[in-house]
């Protein structure tokens, strides 16, 4: 009812092939009365939603229910949600162009916490009463998971419920439970009474918080019988027997990770202190390489793509990575099929292994020290040495490359000056080490090194929880710094905004009071806030001085390690004590193994699968 | 080897699909077709393929072509099968054959202009409308940059096709090719502003057919 409008629309905006579906592989499902139905919501853009491997698998195994339908959603561009206003379209879906709010449920992947606005603006786009307590029997379920579902107290009031941890089993269980509950003409409650039982689910309504005067939490707990005080995260604990999309989307436009992406595990056995993919996706669980040859070779058959990529935390961490690439290569290199290897670790990096990801086309290489000094990367528990970059390097100079991205944080716990301005000195060794190689043997004539520089933003579930972030202020002196003493003019030096990662900070540690917050922030007009075209700092503030809250409080307090933290809500499976003792290790500058080498008995063992019983 | 013409159509929402991205889609659907098509060299080695006359984005096609070298051993009758096996649902392969004409042979293309418009449009108003001597238009292209023209004078030849309260519908031949091209969007925009206050709600427009060497004489149909 709304195609002869939409048409129009398209004629009149950028980029209409973000609308438009149909694409090859793409679903579409007859619309009967007998069948349930998910609108899986990506908050950003078409391009940038496809690339997430993580919505490809629900929706495909979704729609594999025979009694389900899934569609896909994505936030409209600015000029395009301007004109659906104006023509009073509303947030529709990309296969059939049914409005989202007639949809069963309406599942948004939170990938990061600045898209939380997007998801405000869609559901005030579809239709959809913004706050949980506003939806009555007949309007959908609105439902969150993703990395963000482990923390996302800000969302409180405005999601029906999170899921925790990996989603292949648990959608399709709240699928079940929803055929029996539609019909049973029973309250919102029961349903959500129903599916607080399957492990994973949070409803943020069964559970009360209290505050203290000083604003930190001073009670948080069910506030009926049979919810637990914390949900425990679900995982999937062999990697070959579950479902692999491998008929995968093929767009029409070019988007961001336009490829096959092939997940060989799952985790990371390093235990960087910064990085929280690394702490809430333990255990590591790998696939077979039988399994992944398998799944390549039917994923390019199915799809066409010209490129393939090894999709993991630490891609050159996996176990049997020569065999496998040896198989990938066999089946690509014929069919001008390019392979990247992305998330290199510097310390294994090896001359063979560049050679065969090279083969078909060659590209720059970007590694990540992430601190400038051995000392700091001790505090990070970052197991990069210098010789390494610099051997690494070498290695690469020797292949031909001369394009060398170097990644590093800047605001890191018991960061100098020093630390500062050695980053700039490690990309000046970098390029010394170019010199150093007698010219026959480097290919390359000149040599250019990319250094960028974001500012750390402490999460959740890391050692670093509870550690204050940087002022803008003072984010901005260290970037300066840096900038002032890099002279040479074959450092190119970027870093990214600060204002942004204050927001990151406060939306990342924040608790339910941020719910009004978002609500009037999309009313202000804040939204894609990762996007800097978008990101409005004064209208964020606007919308915190409105409520009375003060961000600085959730960005820039320390917290205390018997604290109740906004998020505890979450088992990760990583222990608290855990936790504790990491971010203890770090302040004695000691590195923690991965655990491969060692098991520090995070927690993690509990379920029973992956690296804890290799 | 040997170089094949495609004939295609692109309906439906495909009109939305862009040249370039048109280009990936078929370079993918070959891929996955399994047909072996001929590699350039290089050092980033693709696939041979040409499109004749590129579609402007909004107008759907019934007869537009890409041509493509596949090896050896393969017939006509199978590119079309594993093509249309392979390709979205909005683009459907129609024939596939030898190339008669080069693309810069073409010199015109028909055009099916459907106007939904709130309240009747007489007759008479659209002959008046081509009837004018000069309607001005301001045309982009890659080369010359802006410049301003008489669109009229592309216009080889029209007629009203259909008539009714919810609109309208012209058949018209223009000028097409890479020497001298009309875009039927500048025809349409002309004639929402000459219908004014009567309000186009939107067009549907369509490419019909495409011509070589047409004149008062000759009428060919490129293939």
């Amino acid at each position: 009812m709304y195609q002869r409008k939409l048409e129009e629309c398209l004629k009149r905006v950028q980029k209409p092939a973000r609308y438009i579906g149909n694409e090859f592989n793409s679903i579409h499902k007859e619309w009967t009365s007998d069948k349930m139905s998910v609108a899986f919501c990506f908050p950003d853009v078409y391009e940038v939603g496809m690339s997430h491997l993580g919505m490809k698998i629900l929706y495909h195994m979704l729609n594999e229910r025979e009694d389900t339908i899934c569609e896909r959603v994505f936030a409209p561009w600015d000029d395009m949600e301007q004109e659906m206003r104006k023509e009073r379209i509303p947030l529709l879906s990309m296969e059939s162009a049914k409005p989202v709010r007639d949809f069963d449920m309406i599942a948004f992947t939170l990938q990061y916490e600045m898209s939380y606005s997007n998801i405000v603006n869609m559901l005030d786009l579809a239709g959809v009463p913004l706050r949980a307590a506003e939806r009555e029997r007949e309007d959908a379920f609105v439902y969150c998971g993703g990395p963000c579902a482990y923390h996302a107290e800000p969302l409180a009031d405005i999601v029906d419920f999170l899921v925790l941890g990996e989603g292949e089993e648990m959608n399709s269980e709240l699928m079940d439970v929803y055929k029996v509950w539609k019909d049973s003409g029973k309250p919102r409650e029961e349903y959500l009474m129903e599916i607080a039982k399957i492990q994973g689910v949070y409803v943020p309504s069964f559970y009360d918080v209290t505050y203290h005067e000083d604003g930190t939490i001073k009670s948080f707990s069910p506030n009926r019988e049979g919810i637990p005080q914390k949900v425990k995260k679900r995982i999937i604990k062999d990697m070959d027997n579950t479902y692999i999309p491998e008929k995968l989307i093929v767009p029409f436009m070019e988007t961001v990770h336009d490829r096959i992406m092939l997940e060989l595990f799952r985790g990371c056995i390093r235990g960087c202190r910064f990085c929280q993919a690394g702490y809430i996706y333990r255990p590591v669980r790998e696939r077979s390489v039988e399994k992944l040859l398998e799944v390549a070779q039917n994923s390019i058959n199915a799809t066409g793509y010209e490129e393939m990529s090894m999709a993991s935390l630490s891609t050159s961490d996996y176990t049997k990575l020569f065999p496998l690439t040896d198989g990938l290569l066999a089946m690509t290199v014929d069919k001008k099929i390019n392979l990247s290897l992305p998330s290199l670790r510097v310390d294994n990096f090896s001359m063979e292994l560049m050679e065969k990801v090279q083969k078909v086309k060659k590209s720059g290489l970007t590694f990540a020290p992430e601190a400038g000094t051995q000392r700091l990367r001790d505090v990070i528990n970052k197991n990069v040495l210098e010789e390494d970059l610099m051997r690494t390097a070498k290695i690469a100079f020797q292949g031909g490359y001369n394009r060398i991205k170097l990644y590093f944080m800047l605001g890191l716990p018991t960061e100098t000056d020093a630390d500062v301005l050695g980053i700039g000195e490690l990309a000046q060794k970098v390029i010394d080490a170019f010199y150093e190689i007698p010219k026959e043997e480097r290919k390359g004539r000149s040599i250019s090194v990319t250094v960028s520089t974001s500012f750390f933003v402490p999460k959740p579930f890391t050692p670093f929880q509870w550690e204050p972030q940087n002022k803008i202020a003072d984010m901005e002196a260290k970037a300066k710094m840096l900038k002032d003493s890099i002279t040479n003019n074959k450092i190119v030096y970027n870093w990214h905004n600060s204002d942004v990662s204050f927001l990151e900070e406060v939306f990342a540690k924040g608790d339910r009071r941020l719910g009004e917050v978002l609500i009037t922030a999309q009313k202000l007009g804040c939204k894609f806030d990762g996007w800097t075209d978008f990101f409005d700092y004064d209208k964020w503030m606007e919308a915190f001085q409105i409520h009375g809250i003060d961000p600085a409080f959730y960005a820039h307090r320390r917290m205390d390690h018997n604290e109740i933290l906004p998020w505890d809500y979450a088992d990760i499976g990583v222990s608290k004590e855990f936790l504790i003792e990491e971010h203890e290790r770090a302040y004695r500058g000691e590195t923690t193994p991965s655990c491969r080498d060692a098991c520090m008995g995070c927690g993690a063992a509990q379920f029973g699968g992956g690296v804890c019983f290799e | 080897m040997s170089k094949r013409r495609i004939v295609f159509s692109k309906t439906g929402m495909g009109k939305y699909i862009s040249h370039l991205d048109l280009l990936r889609c078929f370079t993918r659907t070959i891929r996955r077709s399994g047909l072996e098509v001929v590699y350039s060299q290089g050092f980033n080695p693709h696939q041979k393929m040409t499109f004749s006359l590129p579609l402007p984005i909004g107008v759907t096609g019934e007869c537009e072509t890409v041509d493509i070298q596949f090896q050896d051993g393969v017939t006509d009758d199978e590119i079309m099968e594993k093509l249309n096996q392979n390709l979205p649902m909005d683009i459907r392969v129609r024939s596939v054959g030898d190339p008669i004409h080069k693309a810069a042979e073409i010199t015109a293309a028909e055009y099916r202009m459907e106007a939904i418009a709130t309240e009747m449009v007489s007759e008479h108003k659209i002959q008046a409308f081509f009837g004018q001597g000069e309607v001005l238009a301001t045309k982009k292209t890659k080369k010359k940059g802006e410049t301003t023209v008489n669109i009229l004078d592309y216009v080889r030849s029209w007629e009203i096709t259909g008539i009714a309260e919810g609109g309208f519908c012209l058949r018209v031949i223009v000028d097409a090719g890479g020497e001298r091209n009309l875009k039927p969007e500048l025809l349409a925009n002309a004639l929402n502003d000459y219908l004014a206050p009567i309000k186009i709600e939107g067009w549907d427009i369509c490419r019909k057919k495409i011509f070589c060497h047409l004149d008062e004489t000759l009428q060919e149909e490129f293939r």
